[in-house]
């Protein structure tokens, strides 16, 4: 690994006057600044962004700036670290420890300050009584996407030592399933496009090549930079000649720059992909070497395959069979090629087996492994932390406690998460067991991550009998249901480490330098330490700092902090073709790292979970074709939680530049539709199905066809009243969720997937407004403090 | 005097707002006001399955070409930010040459505060020498007329 940063290459447009070269802190006009490659918070995925900020001789941030030392986004920055200053300084921000009697949860003014003494004091008396009578498992962890607290499992192993950390989206519909398939299949924990990030040369870089075409599947990087990918990545290919698929229902800036747009119904994006399979194992457009020599099961596969042909596909996904031929032949042709796969891969029940068939795809066409195709890990690369402090704080028997650990081994084992679905029916009936005591980390459920969000509520309300926030802002999930408020330091006021997409590729890793003092805000590393060094003394006696924990944990002792905040960013070593040379397998054998050694186009790892080996389409469970009469009822299909460019899921809202850019929650609606309907644009709706219904604004566009809905998720409204006092719930974050239309238990056999993007909804105008006036969310929210 | 622009490659531009962002902070512009605005044309059907989307940032009457910035000689914030990199500043003349290299470029010269560049109001006296029509009586009758006058000419005189 390299312990030296290459330089940046600088970007045309900067001028010569530039601070490349600088180092990690330095001085400028009488301000500290402080280099830094950022995650969270405020939330983001782990792209790492180079940040340059600005403090002024009282310790105050005054300015952010992109640092142009970064190897990948070389000082561009999107628009929500532009406006971090806006995030630290919130007037809203909670910045100490707060108490409230459970028996107010829900109403703001019962919250008392207190100080952090007293908050672990509260901590540790609830956890020992409450984990005396009812076992340690009693504990549960909600923890949310992208922030560092949602991948802070050690929170569970080794502070609480928990087995039921839980991410709580139904389904774990984000990334995971993806994750699962590609490590089940392959080996491999993820396969991403291979945009040149860990070498030195970067696109000109002699390893690498620019690959011929980019298919998009279900992905929107640009503004979601998802998973920790830089997502203008894509355009800086673009104007290296790259040319673009886009598997998507709707119509995006990327897709409009396409040679194929397959707009497929939502859902159904394992009928396009075995289709597509068919076509090029038919057309003999595989890469057969790569076939005989590294793949499992492929006359199976194709068997399978061929009973998808593209006339069925057609029909089931209304994409026209001859795109289909041509999109499957102009990917295969192409050499390198490289997909990548999205969010919308992981929200449908039939997740598993879409993820399945993109990677059988990238397989047979030897795309795997290879420059500017997919890049992949080697045996080592991963974040350490998977499993971390488990046997030790948790061990085997605690383990099989684990809810759902029986009834989705695939799930929990491979993850290490008490199954979401599962953990909202403890939380229900105390079947296996009570939960009595939680935390959020990073999460805000109610009004973002979770189906069936009232649901979620009261079983919480019902279950828990002391639940923790630890957050920067009060969120509505805080407010209707926890009883101590724990105040989390952003991104500017702590220090830590960032592996690019999670370490689950070699790209990039770094430092989160903190630039300015925390106050009473601590990091989740912090609390995690403190907690830990409270409840279980037992489990973190080799730490005396929390250095030592973050040395150990991300760095995996083969780094010092110390060492690496002044680098800032270091590239990984990318390698190709692994599988020849047998860094793959634990065993040093040739091959990939599964029980064939091969890629298991016939997956033995499915089968062990009573999963079908093989790829297979299934219909989404509400759907025009799986429930017709229902679908008289509610006849568009609804796909939900396109990604915006000002905000991360349920957060910055209160920042008035950012809300600015989407004051109101939208849904997108075909103009033959909304005239149909007497829809205006502009005009607020009700979106409604069976399991319930949202109000959102119109936003008349034909980036969805008539048959299609498309809502916003997310959504609450941080100036409106705090209470849980009616429907709408905490700052009426119900009334705008698109998530009470989604319901829970509609999950894969193996327990992934959940049908957040394939639903089906009616609508209706409605005569009142909803419109955020956005001078009172700049009076509310603009100065800072 | 030489002028400063910003060329721009909308061909690249994804409507990301960073521009819209770092103008506002650079500048302290308040929630309504903005130095840029990314305008959106689209998406509309050209043809089946090929639609028009172009987003097109353009400098408002408060684009101030970073001054504070560019004096030092480093380019200004949205240049700095822009996260498909399509923002060039220079010299009119020097971006100017660049536009015939490739289509989907739009070069804009932003005027800061056009409204008090102008100034404020001066007369200038040697305008407005031409005065307007009036009412006269005619001499020796008590009839009325309209008369023109041009210029510093008397009707008399015509
Ligand atoms: S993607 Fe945006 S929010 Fe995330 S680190 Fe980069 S600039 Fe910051
Ligand atoms: S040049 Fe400066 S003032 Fe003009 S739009 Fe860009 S950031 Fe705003
Ligand atoms: S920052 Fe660049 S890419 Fe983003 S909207 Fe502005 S000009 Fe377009």
């Amino acid at each position: 690994m390299k312990t030296k940063a290459t330089p940046a290459i600088k970007l045309d447009t900067l001028s010569d006057v530039n601070d490349l070269g600088k180092p990690w802190r330095y001085t400028e006009d009488g301000l500290t600044v402080t280099r830094s490659s950022v995650w969270s918070p405020p939330g983001c995925h782990p792209v790492g962004c180079g940040l340059k900020l600005f403090v002024d001789d009282n310790g105050r941030l005054v300015r952010v700036e992109g640092d142009e030392n970064h190897p990948v986004t070389q000082g561009r920055l999107c628009p929500r670290c532009i406006a971090l200053k806006d995030y630290v300084y919130n007037p809203s921000r909670i910045v100490f420890p707060m108490k409230r009697d459970p028996e107010f949860r829900g109403q703001d003014d019962k919250w008392e300050r207190i100080t952090w003494d007293e908050a672990l004091d509260i901590i540790e008396e609830r956890y020992k009584t409450l984990t005396g009578k009812y076992g340690r498992e009693t504990m549960v962890i909600f923890t949310g996407t992208g922030r560092e607290g949602g991948t802070m499992a050690p929170f569970a192993t080794m502070s609480f030592a928990t087995p039921n950390f839980c991410y709580t989206q139904s389904g774990y519909a984000c990334y995971t399933p993806r994750l699962a398939a590609c490590a089940y299949i392959t080996g491999i924990p993820y396969p991403e496009l291979d945009y040149a990030a860990g070498l030195p040369g970067r696109y000109d870089d002699p390893e690498y090549e620019v690959p011929e075409v980019v298919m998009l599947w279900g992905k929107e990087p640009l503004p979601s930079n998802p998973d920790g990918f830089f997502g203008h990545s894509v355009i800086d290919l673009m104007r290296r000649g790259t040319r673009i698929i886009s598997v998507d229902p709707r119509v995006n800036w990327l897709s409009t720059r396409a040679d194929y747009h397959l707009r497929l119904r939502p859902g159904t994006d394992t009928a396009l992909a075995l289709a597509m399979l068919d076509v090029i194992i038919k057309e003999e457009i595989y890469d057969k070497d790569f076939v005989d020599y590294w793949t499992y099961g492929f006359e199976a596969l194709a068997e399978r395959a061929a009973e998808m042909p593209v006339e069925k596909a057609a029909e089931i996904t209304g994409v026209p069979a001859e795109d289909i031929i041509n999109a499957a032949r102009m990917y295969a042709t192409a050499k390198p090629a490289g997909i990548l796969w999205g969010l919308a891969i992981d929200q449908k029940t039939n997740g598993m087996q879409n993820g399945q068939a993109v990677v059988a795809l990238m397989a047979i066409t030897g795309n795997i492994d290879r420059p500017g195709g997919q890049v992949v890990g080697d045996i080592n690369s991963g974040l350490n932390e998977g499993g971390f402090g488990f046997d030790e704080g948790i061990g085997p028997e605690l383990a099989q406690k684990m809810i759902g650990i029986k009834e989705y081994p695939g799930y929990c084992n491979l993850i290490l998460n008490s199954q979401a679905d599962m953990t909202l029916g403890a939380m229900e009936t105390d079947e296996p067991y009570p939960l009595r005591m939680g935390m959020y980390t990073g999460n805000n459920l109610l009004a973002c991550t979770s189906a069936e969000p009232r649901r979620w509520r009261d079983a919480i309300l019902r279950s828990l009998e002391f639940c923790i926030a630890f957050d920067c802002f009060m969120t509505p999930s805080a407010q209707a249901t926890c009883d101590l408020f724990l105040p989390l330091a952003t991104v500017a006021e702590r220090e830590g480490t960032l592996f690019a997409e999670y370490g689950a590729a070699p790209l990039y890793f770094g430092a989160m330098n903190k630039a300015i003092e925390p106050g009473e805000a601590r990091s989740d590393l912090e609390l995690a330490f403190t907690l830990g060094k409270r409840l279980n003394p037992h489990l973190w006696e080799e730490y005396d700092t929390v250095r030592d924990f973050i040395n150990h944990l991300r760095l995996g002792r083969q780094f010092d902090f110390e060492d690496l905040r002044k680098e800032v960013t270091l590239q990984q070593d990318i390698s190709y073709f692994k599988y020849e040379s047998g860094t793959l397998r634990r065993d040093g054998g040739l091959g990939f790292n599964t029980p064939s050694g091969r890629i298991e186009l016939y997956s033995s790892a499915y089968r062990t979970f009573n999963e079908d080996p093989l790829p297979y389409y299934e219909e989404p469970h509400f759907s025009p074709v799986s429930t017709p009469e229902l679908f008289e009822e509610y006849p568009f299909v609804l796909t939900t939680g396109a990604r915006t460019y000002a905000f991360f899921h349920s957060e910055h809202r209160q920042i008035p530049y950012l809300r600015e850019l989407n004051p109101d929650p939208f849904v997108e609606i075909n103009p033959k539709v909304a005239q149909r309907l007497g829809i205006a644009d502009g005009q607020w709706c009700e979106v409604f199905n069976h399991i319930g219904s949202a109000k959102l604004k119109a936003k008349v566009t034909v980036t969805v066809d008539e048959n299609t809905l498309h809502a916003q998720h997310g959504w609450w409204f941080p100036e409106t009243n705090p209470n849980d006092l009616d429907e709408n719930g905490p700052y009426q974050t119900f009334r705008s969720n698109i998530n009470n239309l989604v319901p829970n238990f509609h999950v894969g056999k193996i327990g992934f997937g959940a049908p957040f993007k394939s639903m089906i909804a009616n609508i209706r105008p409605l005569e009142e407004s909803y419109d955020t006036d956005m001078s009172v969310v700049w009076d509310k929210f603009g100065k800072l403090v | 005097m030489t002028a400063y622009g910003l060329l721009i490659d909308y061909e690249y531009c994804t409507g990301c707002q960073s521009c819209e962002i770092t103008c506002k902070e650079e500048h302290d512009y308040p929630v309504g006001k903005w130095g840029i605005r990314v305008l959106d044309d689209g998406p509309w059907e050209i043809e089946p399955k090929r639609f028009n989307w172009n987003k097109i940032p353009v400098p408002t009457d408060l684009c101030d070409l970073c001054t504070d910035r560019t004096s030092t000689g480093r380019e200004p914030m949205c240049v700095h930010h822009c996260l498909a990199n399509v923002i060039t500043y220079g010299k009119v003349e020097d971006l100017a040459k660049k536009l015939p290299e490739k289509g989907k470029q739009v070069l804009f010269v932003p005027q800061f505060k056009p409204y008090e560049a102008k100034g404020p109001f001066v007369h200038d006296p040697s305008k407005g020498l031409r005065k307007a029509a009036h009412l006269e009586v005619q001499e020796n009758t008590a009839a009325e007329r309209m008369a023109a006058h041009r210029g510093d000419a008397r009707v008399e005189e015509y």
